[in-house]
């Protein structure tokens, strides 16, 4: 009952809710996230039908009802999706990259996960019960909102254990003889990402805390009122902390390029660098405009400003280096190139479209800050992220899962994500250019009097969306035969 | 030599305090107060400035420990240990339920914070639990070298703990949910509920009992399922509430003067 060492003897349940190996734990991370990304894309899709028509609620009875879906869609992406699914990766294939027998603390880690899946399961709650992250009108339920406010910090704790089991076992768990350079690029990539995660979740944690300590006061001071906490923890989910989900892809992409081309790229040092620089310019959690003084707007500070444009750079030299990869080694890939390579490739050339939309839209004489090209810019880099991670799940299927899983699947739902992501990156981008604001709410003047042509943008961007849920069914489908086909491997 | 840890943290670090200077300077901060972090005039905006130098003092730090430990390399590690080769970070370790338990418990802790503080209470309790059983494994995986002995070492200690704590809680749980149930039932309906879970709990133990050859799994699961499904009406009852009680002769306040009417 205490340390239950496999006696033969236990169920499948209680192997899978008591064990403490990676690659079980890998399964629940990367579930829970794939089916966190849907939920997100759900979410999505019935924003943007709501958006085909600006000047009244359809699908929605009010504003607020839309924001709670609108910011579930965020944060779904974000928190429940995307990093899950990073982390997923790195329980699994980092150790292996690093030569490591397991992964370190491997009890922690199996706390890290159920913490999160339980915080998952309460920030989803609390988004259906009426609650979410405030909104606009206060027309939220409180005890709702507070339980969402519970389940982040829930998921924050889970995600930051987990982040420090897989950067102890790149530091402490290498093999010998193998220095901290001489990691693969996915390592690499995750130990300056999760640096920059541990410096950045707390302040997150610390914002929902300030909300939450404030919400349960009657009635809330400042901090926990409704249509404030949204504002608190946003700049989580815009430039420039959104840039960190793209950095593992970046290591991913690298490493598969590599391994499918079988050379070497020719300056590893100064990729080395260039994610790290990569990394530092995605630190974002100096950006609140929520604590905004009179006359210093962070978001139009030299800093935040600075910092969109040296991304851009930066990104192209990763980008550099996948071609210079492609060039030397392109012939090795024969007639048509493998899926994770094809989605890997895919998912950096959206990033460095991301972080080019991201410069754009701090050009102060456009006024872009709060319209959508601030979504625009969300779906291109997440999507990008989400796009690039399955390409590491397929790169390194047979490694999790024992089998190489189904790439053709994983290939067409990377296709369809790709036009998806261009297709509402495109539309909102321009849209934003028209004048339509980020959040449109239900008349028109929350949607900021945009250009008419925004009608015929937005249902671009629902094309766009319905491609990208297609997508993430597809590979849902692809993820479970492929658990399924193991499972059966195994009996 | 300079570690690549060490050129990586302390290089961010650098990077953050300059980033944390410009943003002092390019916001209205005084000409001393960014380089003296506010000691001699003011740093612009108070947020960023802050945010992103503490940023670089953890990373200064992470830094400094890097370069200490040789970036924790192997041979660095063996050294210190004066062997030739450096034993495995991390040895592979069997299941655990305190994992999971100690997230039901963090779980409950913040469910309670919102909805009742009786279960932020039990969550706490869970989460001490799992904390002592968490730190006796791991204290017993560390006797000697030997699982098993290691394993018995655990044993020995801690079942004389656990059988009587775990048989008392789980028994006042029982009882406190099938008391529920009994008081949320009418008064004949109690009568008719007790005769049933008392037929089907003797029942079931006189039905196992006959078949020695049954698997252990399929005990647990069926005591496992029971156990549940008695929470669950526990739980179903205490939400319903309990019955009316009158009194006889109103006012009375003698408990023995109390009779029970069905509604």
């Amino acid at each position: 009952m205490t340390t239950t060492d496999s006696d033969g003897s236990s169920t499948a349940v209680e192997e899978a809710i008591t064990s403490t190996d990676p690659v079980t734990l890998s399964k629940v991370w990367g579930m829970g996230g794939m089916t966190a990304v849907l939920v997100g894309l759900v979410a999505g899709l019935l924003v943007s039908l709501e958006r085909l028509d600006l000047e009244s609620a359809g699908i929605f009875g009010s504003g607020d009802e839309l924001f709670q879906f609108w910011s579930a869609h965020r944060v779904a992406l974000v928190l429940l999706g995307v990093l899950p699914i990073l982390v997923a990766l790195g329980t699994t294939i980092v150790p292996k990259q690093c030569g490591a027998n397991t992964l370190l603390f491997p009890r922690a880690a199996a706390f890290a996960c159920w913490t999160w899946l339980i915080g998952a399961g309460m920030t989803v709650v609390g988004f259906l019960v009426d609650g979410g992250l405030g909104t606009p009108d206060g027309g939220g339920q409180r005890q709702a909102t507070a339980l969402t406010l519970m389940g982040i910090l829930l998921v924050i704790g889970g995600l930051m254990v987990a982040t420090m089991c897989i950067l102890s076992t790149i530091l402490s768990g290498r093999a010998a003889g193998m220095g901290l350079g001489d990691i693969g690029y996915l390592s690499w990539t995750t130990l300056v990402s999760g640096t920059i995660w541990l410096g950045m979740l707390p302040v997150l944690a610390a914002n929902a805390v300030l909300a939450y300590v404030d919400l349960r006061g009657r009635p809330a001071v400042r901090f926990g009122a409704e249509d404030a906490i949204w504002e608190q923890l946003s700049w989580v989910f815009t430039h420039p902390a959104i840039y960190l989900l793209a950095l593992p892809v970046l290591g991913i992409a690298l490493d598969v390029i590599s391994s499918a081309t079988g050379s070497e790229p020719a300056n590893r040092g100064v990729l080395l660098v260039s994610t790290a620089a990569f990394g530092f310019l995605s630190f974002g959690a100096y950006a609140q405009t929520f604590f905004d003084t009179p006359g210093t707007p962070i978001m139009e500070e030299a800093i935040y400003v600075l910092a969109a444009f040296a991304i851009v750079p930066v990104a192209l030299v990763v980008l550099g280096g996948v071609l210079d990869l492609l060039r030397r080694g392109g012939s090795d890939l024969g007639s048509s190139a493998p899926a994770p390579v094809a989605l890997s490739v895919i998912a950096v050339l959206l990033t460095v479209a991301g972080t080019v939309l991201g410069a754009l839209r701090v050009v102060a004489p456009w006024d872009l800050l709060e319209t959508s090209v601030t979504g625009a810019h969300f779906t291109l880099v997440v999507g990008a992220a989400i796009i690039g991670s399955v390409a590491g799940l397929s790169h390194w299927g047979e490694d999790l899962l024992g089998s190489p899983g189904f790439p053709g699947l994983m290939l067409l739902g990377g296709l369809a994500a790709a036009l998806g992501v261009a297709l509402i990156g495109a539309a909102d981008a321009v849209s934003g250019f028209l004048g339509q604001a980020d959040f449109t709410g239900v008349d028109l003047a929350t949607a900021g009097y945009p250009d008419s042509a925004t009608g015929a943008l937005n249902t671009v961007s629902t094309l766009g969306a319905a491609a990208f849920l297609i997508a993430g069914l597809i590979w849902m489908v692809g993820g479970v035969r492929h658990l399924a086909a193991d499972s059966e491997g195994a009996g | 030599m300079l570690t690549t840890g060490f050129k990586l943290w302390f290089g961010l670090c650098m990077a953050a305090v300059m980033a944390a200077v410009f943003a002092g300077y390019t916001s209205g901060a005084t000409e001393t107060g960014p380089i003296s972090v506010g000691w001699k005039g003011g740093i612009g905006n108070h947020v960023s400035y802050v945010i992103i130098m503490s940023a670089a003092a953890g990373l200064a730090l992470v830094g400094l420990i890097a370069v200490a430990f040789r970036d924790a390399d192997a041979a660095a590690q063996a050294e210190v240990l004066g062997i030739d080769e450096a034993p495995e970070a991390q040895a592979v370790v069997g299941n655990s339920l305190w994992p999971i338990f100690g997230a039901l418990g963090i779980g409950a802790m913040a469910v309670g914070l919102v909805v009742h503080p009786a279960i932020f209470v039990t969550g706490l309790c869970i989460l001490v639990a799992v904390g002592v059983e968490w730190t006796m494994t791991n204290w017993s995986e560390k006797v000697s070298g030997d699982a098993e002995a290691n394993a018995t070492a655990r044993e020995n200690l801690m079942r004389p703990i656990e059988i009587p704590v775990l048989g008392t809680i789980g028994i006042g749980v029982l009882v406190l949910a099938v008391s529920r149930v009994l008081l949320t039932s009418s008064v004949n309906g109690a009568v008719v509920v007790a005769t049933i879970a008392g037929l089907v709990v003797f029942g079931g133990a006189m039905a196992i009992s006959k078949r020695p050859e049954m698997p252990r799994r399929a005990v647990r699961g069926i005591l496992f399922v029971g156990c549940v499904a008695v929470l669950l009406a526990g739980i179903l009852s205490a939400v319903n509430g309990e019955r009316e009680f009158h009194q006889i002769g109103g006012g009375a306040s003698d408990d023995d003067a109390q009779v029970e009417t069905d509604h």
